[in-house]
């Protein structure tokens, strides 16, 4: 059967959205909040993950064929529906201001210093414009395609880093530190909550989900955590976490020390490039759900011509809502952490308990 | 010092005329999608007018952090 997306796409998008924030912010808000022993933290994320993907996936089961929007119709009411929608606008429409500023600032703090952001940002809009006109599939297909190639890169990186760590940065943890851990745990939770994009597509997996796509995302959920338990790991166990908690980027001065058998070295390069086209991603899909959002919410058919406007409001929004790397970390510790737990937590959790309680109802409709 | 951003809103108010002549059938076909493309062109030009004017406004991260302390 020809579907427009898949679940497998679903995976390998969610995992690329979440690389970027992976490695910039997770080691570093841990390294502040857990200290040496914030690398267990993305363990004790699966307690919350878990049982996301597990109510997502009772959502796609019950609801067949329906994308979030309609299920909110079917179990919360058209009105309120309309109101939960609005709010995941300006949600997203956030989310995608802080992409575009985090991308800039990544772009000036490795590679370009002394460009300015708007020139990032120029050119940001007008790739993002040319992938948008190519389609959904196109950007689900470029991050099916690269993804694999990033994950053998991590794996080589870290193959060459193992030697590099120092045990006395990563040991002893006692128990005193579990409570801080967990506490910590909030800032991998928020990024593996990016799932929650599988019920924005649902209604293009088609009618029946099969056992094997459904396993894909348990998939995505492991592969992330295990991703932000060795990248933490790593970036701890080589820079410290005194250093980390105080860069910006530190898996990106973590990489600088890395080498391959000492024939190739500046891999840092290559970690720029892989945020760089994860924020781009990122920004691409974030896009693709706010055009849906105004469709739900106004009733209207072909949207894409809002993103002319639309890109004007984010490109002159990103100044006036974060411009430097302090004001973007208190923006994303504030208020990115918390809204992200209300949107991608919250809301889903209450639609699975109104799912449960109609679930009769449900099963006679469907 | 002027960037690019200040200058960059006479390049997004032709690209928004463009689209709108280009895209004129698809945007009057139903009365909602011109009047949400207009609202929206409208919001983008005024921030973009207030940042050619002020391009130096506090943001709304740092006016949140002076507020929060």
């Amino acid at each position: 059967m020809n579907r427009e997306v898949t679940l497998r796409q679903i995976t390998f998008m969610y995992l690329f959205i979440s690389l970027s924030t992976v490695l910039r912010q997770i080691p570093e808000t841990l390294a502040e909040e857990a200290g040496r022993s914030g690398y267990l933290s993305p363990i004790w994320s699966v307690i919350a993950t878990v049982p996301l993907t597990a109510i997502i996936i009772l959502l796609i089961k019950s609801y067949p064929g329906l994308n979030i929007y309609e299920i909110m119709v079917h179990s919360l009411g058209k009105f309120l529906s309309k109101i939960i929608i609005l709010l995941y606008m300006l949600w997203i429409f956030l989310c995608i201001i802080a992409k575009v500023t985090i991308y800039s600032l990544t772009l000036q703090f490795t590679l370009m210093p002394k460009t300015r952001s708007d020139f990032f940002m120029v050119i940001l809009a007008i790739l993002v414009f040319y992938a948008l006109i190519r389609g959904v599939k196109t950007i689900f297909r470029f991050s099916e395609l690269t993804l694999g190639t990033i994950l053998i890169l991590f794996a080589i990186m870290f193959i060459c880093a193992i030697g590099r760590i120092r045990s006395d940065y990563l040991l002893p943890v006692s128990t005193i530190n579990l409570k801080n851990t967990v506490m910590a745990s909030k800032q991998v939770i928020v990024v593996g909550g990016n799932i929650i994009i599988a019920l924005f597509f649902a209604d293009k997996f088609g009618i029946s989900v099969t056992k094997e796509q459904i396993r894909k995302l348990w998939f995505g959920i492991i592969t992330f955590t295990v991703l932000a338990f060795i990248i933490t790991l790593f970036t701890f166990g080589i820079s410290g976490t005194s250093l980390t908690k105080n860069l910006p980027f530190p898996f990106y001065i973590t990489v600088k020390s890395i080498s391959f058998f000492n024939i190739f070295e500046r891999f840092e390069v290559l970690v720029t490039l892989i945020c760089v086209l994860s924020d781009f991603i990122a920004i691409c899909i974030f896009a693709i759900l706010l055009i849906r959002c105004f469709e739900w919410l106004f009733n209207i058919q072909e949207c894409n011509i809002l993103f002319v406007p639309l890109t004007v409001i984010v490109f002159y929004m990103t100044y006036y809502v974060s411009s430097t790397q302090f004001e973007f970390n208190f923006l994303y510790r504030n208020v990115i952490v918390n809204l992200n737990l209300i949107f991608e937590f919250a809301i889903p959790f209450l639609l699975a308990f109104v799912c449960l309680i109609k679930r009769k109802k449900i099963k006679k409709q469907f | 010092m002027k960037g690019t951003g200040v200058n960059m809103i006479y390049i997004f108010s032709f690209t928004i005329i463009y689209t709108l002549i280009k895209q004129r059938d698809r945007l009057l076909r139903e009365k909602k999608n011109l009047v949400l493309y207009l609202l929206l062109s409208m919001m983008g030009i005024a921030l973009g007018v207030v940042y050619m004017i002020n391009p130096y406004l506090p943001s709304l991260s740092l006016l949140m952090e002076k507020y929060m302390k």
